[in-house]
């Protein structure tokens, strides 16, 4: 449903994304491993639109995406989380949610009807998904960062996505936190049929729920398989594996 | 949300004090002088141009300098209007707001290219270039002699009764923008506001969001500007001058940008602080620079602001808030 050919991107003279090229199936759950500045959150940023790539093409249930811009490709049905939080601070938590599912219901140019109470079921149904139903009402920058950790991948659901990009969703949490998370993210993915991407440190994390893993090295991807294949692979041991500890 | 039966008991708590301070308004000119009443009459059309910038601002979070450019808009074509042609009052006070929408479309359609400080300055830019149409097109604009005895209805010429007319057409701006402010729409501008990029990624145009702001925000500041022409009866090159944008902006902050009627309670503030300390010392300026300062450093959220917070303190520590923005 979602393919990557070839794609290239350079700042200047260097080159963070070189010539990178995957297949997702519908509904598989993989992820993005490699060092820092392997050029992991580029190549997030080139897929859902926020920088043009230099060349190469994506294709999204087989329409040409490329160089669409973020909000043209979410609109599209891919959905993404950011690496740093990145909410709606001094909205509540419910409002937050809301207008995503808002815009995707495509109501937000609507300046008549009180909004107020619109879309409250869908709403309440990913937040409850998420486990911030009792948190609705609060300030969302008061979250603890784990919570907000949660809505933001709350938000990204509020676009109702078929794939959903997530950069580093364990990010700065604790290890319960961790694999809270982690079983949301399993339970989203089987409930919600998504197709899953996810870009992670967290060793634990990545061959807990991948099916593929794809390992990612000076801006090109050196090496793609189960995470069993990887796990045995020479090269991924020695650039990778070797830096963790 | 909080329980219905709350909800609704703060309502029409809400309800009850807008009545209240509407029937205020309406029973002014029974005992106020008609200097003072020219004064009120001056602060609730200023009172409409700053929450029509306050749309922008407190809403969408994006920071004009040059509001005054689009009043000026509104009060000049609604001038120009009534000096050179025939048309009748209600026609030329209509073509004022719309006219102001219109420029805000060419000039907004360049300032959401860009962003904060840059942004900023761009409408600035555009306020000045008003600025200086007016002030050098003498053959049209009659320069900085202004547009004189503009003619209104005589129905009009009364003092009393222009007030009530103020009062009626602010009154319907104000509850056109409560409508929109917490519209779908209204929610968007405020996520905005939290996040532009965050926005973008949940499918959200985010120029073109930024742009309806900045022609619903002008919309407002025209019909202000068109409706002080008619009070006045004048209209003069400095209505877009910056020195009149930031009057605005003041208002906005004074009142408080995250709450709807901050900008009301700032502009009788100010109006009141301006006749007050006038009548004191000529240093009005010196002043009103020391309120700026104190309220950037000890009272961020505005006079309307630190109210709203301790109401809704006082309500959270009887286990009931909930925080509105």
């Amino acid at each position: 449903m979602f393919s990557v050919k070839g794609i290239t991107k350079s700042f200047g003279g260097l080159l963070a994304v070189n010539g990178v090229t995957f297949h997702l199936e519908n509904g598989e759950v993989s992820s993005i491993i490699g060092p820092n500045g392997a050029g992991k959150t580029t190549l997030f940023n080139l897929l859902t639109g926020h920088i043009k790539p230099d060349s190469g093409e994506i294709l999204f249930k087989d329409q040409d995406i490329t160089g669409l811009p973020p909000h043209r490709i979410c609109r599209k049905g891919i959905g993404r989380s950011f690496q740093r939080t990145n909410i709606f601070p001094r909205l509540s938590v419910f409002d937050n949610v809301q207008v995503a599912v808002m815009s995707w219901e495509r109501k937000c140019r609507n300046i008549f009807l009180r909004a107020r109470n619109m879309n409250q079921k869908e709403t309440d149904e990913i937040l409850d998904g998420v486990g911030l139903g009792d948190k609705k009402k609060m300030t969302a920058g008061l979250l603890a960062h784990g919570d907000q950790r949660l809505l933001e991948i709350g938000i990204a659901l509020g676009s109702y996505p078929e794939l959903l990009l997530l950069d580093e969703p364990t990010a700065g949490m604790s290890p319960e936190e961790s694999n809270k998370t982690v079983e949301l993210i399993q339970r989203l993915a089987r409930g919600r049929d998504l197709t899953l991407l996810f870009i992670e440190h967290d060793m634990n994390v990545v061959f807990g729920i991948s099916e593929q893993v794809r390992v990612m090295h000076l801006g090109s991807i050196i090496a793609e398989g189960s995470p069993e294949e990887i796990r045995a692979n020479d090269e991924v041991q020695r650039i990778y594996l070797a830096e963790e500890d | 949300m909080m329980e219905p039966e709350l909800n609704r008991s703060h309502t029409i708590k809400t309800i009850g004090g807008l009545v209240a301070v509407l029937v205020g308004f309406l029973i002014l000119p029974l005992f106020l002088p008609l200097g003072w009443l020219s004064l009120v009459n001056e602060m609730i059309i200023l009172a409409l141009a700053a929450c029509g910038l306050n749309l922008m601002l407190g809403y969408a979070g994006m920071v004009s300098f040059g509001p005054a450019g689009l009043y000026a808009v509104g009060a000049y074509t609604t001038a120009l209007f009534l000096y050179y042609t025939e048309i009748p009052f209600g026609l030329a006070l209509i073509a004022g707001p719309v006219s102001a929408a219109i420029a805000s479309v060419i000039i907004g359609w360049f300032c959401v290219r860009l962003t904060h400080v840059y942004f900023a300055l761009l409408t600035l830019a555009f306020a000045q270039i008003i600025h200086t149409i007016v002030f050098e097109w003498y053959g049209f604009t009659k320069g900085d002699d202004g547009i004189v005895d503009i003619r209104v209805p005589a129905f009009l010429e009364s003092i009393t009764n222009y007030y009530y007319f103020s009062l009626i057409i602010v009154c319907i701006c104000l509850a056109l923008m409560w409508r929109i402010v917490n519209s779908p729409f209204g929610k968007t501008l405020q996520a905005l506001r939290e996040n532009p990029e965050r926005t973008e990624f949940i499918g959200i145009n985010v120029r073109l969001y930024q742009l309806s702001a900045f022609v619903l925000s002008g919309f407002f500041l025209g019909a202000a500007g068109s409706l002080f022409c008619g009070f006045n009866k004048n209209v003069f090159p400095n209505y877009a001058h910056w020195m009149k944008s930031t009057e605005m902006l003041v208002v906005c902050l004074l009142g408080g940008v995250y709450n709807f009627l901050g900008p009301v309670v700032g502009s009788i503030v100010y109006i009141l602080l301006d006749k007050v300390i006038t009548s004191f010392t000529q240093y009005w300026p010196l002043v009103l620079g020391l309120v700026v300062l104190a309220l950037l450093l000890f009272l961020k959220g505005g006079i309307a602001g630190f109210i709203s917070e301790k109401v809704s303190a006082g309500r959270a520590s009887w286990g009931k808030g909930e925080r509105n923005v």
